[in-house]
């Protein structure tokens, strides 16, 4: 059991999300930066799926009530060492503080976070006000069982610096064209590319809203579609927003450019007042900057 | 003609019209029935709405072009026709925050709002933006209303609003900026029901006043 004696500024619990939902309006969800929680899991010797807490700007402070071993990756917790496994004693706290830099932290706990399944996932979605254990996310009070799905050894060493992402910006953002690319001035997407844009404070699992000072991109409109996360959307004042793993599943506004999935956690990571600057590809650049990240977990380090 | 373009690196958007049609719709839905039917390798899940049809696709098992490929094949061989189901009662108190502005908008008494939102059936276009928010069209012209110029924060479950040529159902409290004009105590999201949601595009609904 682990007790919650200080929740932190937006502790949620989050596993891989409800990925095929999204016809019910429901959002994938899952941890916004996934390569993280990922890499979180492996270390403590999880399954992928296993569910862990996300921290969101300041983490919370846990109480063990059994011998646990933790681990802390994605945006920095000064409370302890971060990207290896943590032995915590029965009894012991543990404090994560002021995340930085970044924004998110993970906390992977051997054996996972075992609250109850709902529409096949563990993780909060805010939307709806469901899963996550209480339908909310942590208050000081709450009171969490850990699972049995420790599968593998926790790793001895560090997770290897090479395979971490980057933990602060200038964020350099790969971007797929489309799909309402033809919604836009031919020059649109040229001109995106060479805009350094700003993260506004308006942030959240959602989406991100980006300023771009200088430039105005003014799109026709076009009948609601299907939304997916790291779509950028233009609204009618020219405005960005990023969508982000709790995006609507359907919205009015065209998107541009779609983020690659490698780089979700990226913008995960991103905090008011940063520099995205967004970089056109190609599909098969898209799929070797998954593969890369996908091959890093599945490495012995 | 379809047009199939990338949402990203894991899907593909198949665009079969650019306005709010019934025949666009009953296209879009046959394009997601053949594909459930018979999947082309790597399609992981789809999503519909009004003219389009998100298709996500696991890019370890296939790539955009092959699927692309698979979509494009069955242009001009789906039977596009809607099965004409039952038409759901919506039972609804028309007292929304937004009935005598969108009375004085339309310069109808609120009684001729109720009358002319009450008096038609209506088609599901779309579930999406919020879990459980039903899309259904169309209005007639005289109750388009724009948006709210500043929407609501806070919109309570089982809103109806109005927007345009479009009428709408909240299902969980959410912000929103259509202007609201009933509400229904009719469930339209629990995720522990199977579905999860009380409808899916192709139904057909009418709002019935409550006496």
């Amino acid at each position: 059991m682990i007790e919650v004696v200080e929740a932190g500024h937006w502790t949620t619990v989050q596993d891989r999300g409800r990925p095929s939902l999204e016809r019910f309006g429901i959002p994938p969800g899952g941890a916004a930066d996934w390569y993280a929680a990922a890499v979180a899991n492996r270390i403590v010797g999880n399954p992928q799926g296993a569910a862990l807490l996300e921290c969101t700007a300041s983490g919370p402070t846990l109480r063990f009530d059994a011998d646990a071993v933790v681990a802390l990756t994605g945006g920095h917790s000064p409370g302890a060492a971060n990207w290896q496994p943590i032995g915590i004693a029965r009894g012991a706290s543990l404090t994560i503080g002021t995340i930085a830099p970044g924004l998110r932290s993970y906390i992977a706990v051997r054996g996972g976070i075992d609250v109850p399944l709902v529409l096949g996932s563990r993780s909060f979605c805010q939307r709806g006000t469901f899963g996550g254990g209480f339908g909310r996310p942590l208050q000081r009070g709450d009171r969490l069982e850990v699972g049995r799905l420790g599968e593998y050894e926790p790793l001895a060493a560090p997770w290897p610096e090479s395979h971490r992402l980057p933990a602060r910006g200038p964020w350099e953002v790969h971007v797929i064209p489309g799909p309402q690319l033809d919604a836009f001035a031919e020059d649109a997407l040229q001109r995106l590319t060479t805009t350094a844009c700003r993260v506004t404070p308006a942030i959240d699992r959602m989406g991100l809203r980006l300023a771009t000072p200088g430039l105005r991109l003014q799109p026709q409109e076009i009948v609601t579609v299907p939304m997916t996360a790291g779509a950028i959307q233009v609204t009618p004042s020219g405005g960005l927003i990023v969508l982000h793993v709790d995006h609507q599943s359907t919205g009015g506004y065209p998107v541009i450019a779609t983020v690659i999935s490698a780089d979700l956690p990226l913008l995960a990571q991103a905090r008011p007042g940063d520099t995205v600057r967004f970089r056109s590809v190609d599909q098969a650049e898209a799929v070797r900057a998954w593969r890369r990240l996908t091959g890093w977990l599945e490495l012995d380090p | 003609m379809w047009q199939v373009a990338p949402a990203g690196d894991r899907a593909l958007l198949v665009t079969v019209g650019r306005t709010i049609d019934p025949s666009l719709l009953g296209q879009v839905l046959a394009l997601d029935k053949a594909l459930a039917g018979r999947p082309p390798s790597g399609l992981i899940s789809t999503v519909p709405a009004y003219a389009s049809l998100l298709c996500h696709y696991d890019p370890g098992v296939t790539d955009a072009a092959r699927l692309e490929a698979s979509i494009l094949e069955l242009e001009g061989h789906v039977d596009a026709a809607m099965a004409v189901g039952s038409v759901v009662d919506v039972p609804t108190q028309y007292d929304g925050p937004d009935l005598a502005s969108v009375a004085l908008q339309t310069n109808l008494t609120p009684a001729g709002v109720i009358e002319m939102h009450a008096g038609r059936e209506y088609l599901v276009y779309c579930v999406g933006f919020a879990p459980g928010f039903t899309y259904c069209g169309v209005l007639p012209d005289q109750l388009s209303v724009p948006r709210l110029a500043s929407p609501r924060l806070r919109v309570a479950t089982g809103s109806i609003g109005i927007a345009g040529r479009q009428t709408g159902i909240y299902a969980v409290e959410s912000p929103g900026g259509w202007n609201l004009i009933g509400r229904t105590g009719l469930r339209l999201f629990d995720p522990a029901a199977d579905p999860p949601v009380g409808f899916k595009p192709g139904d057909r609904l009418r709002f019935i006043p409550a006496s």
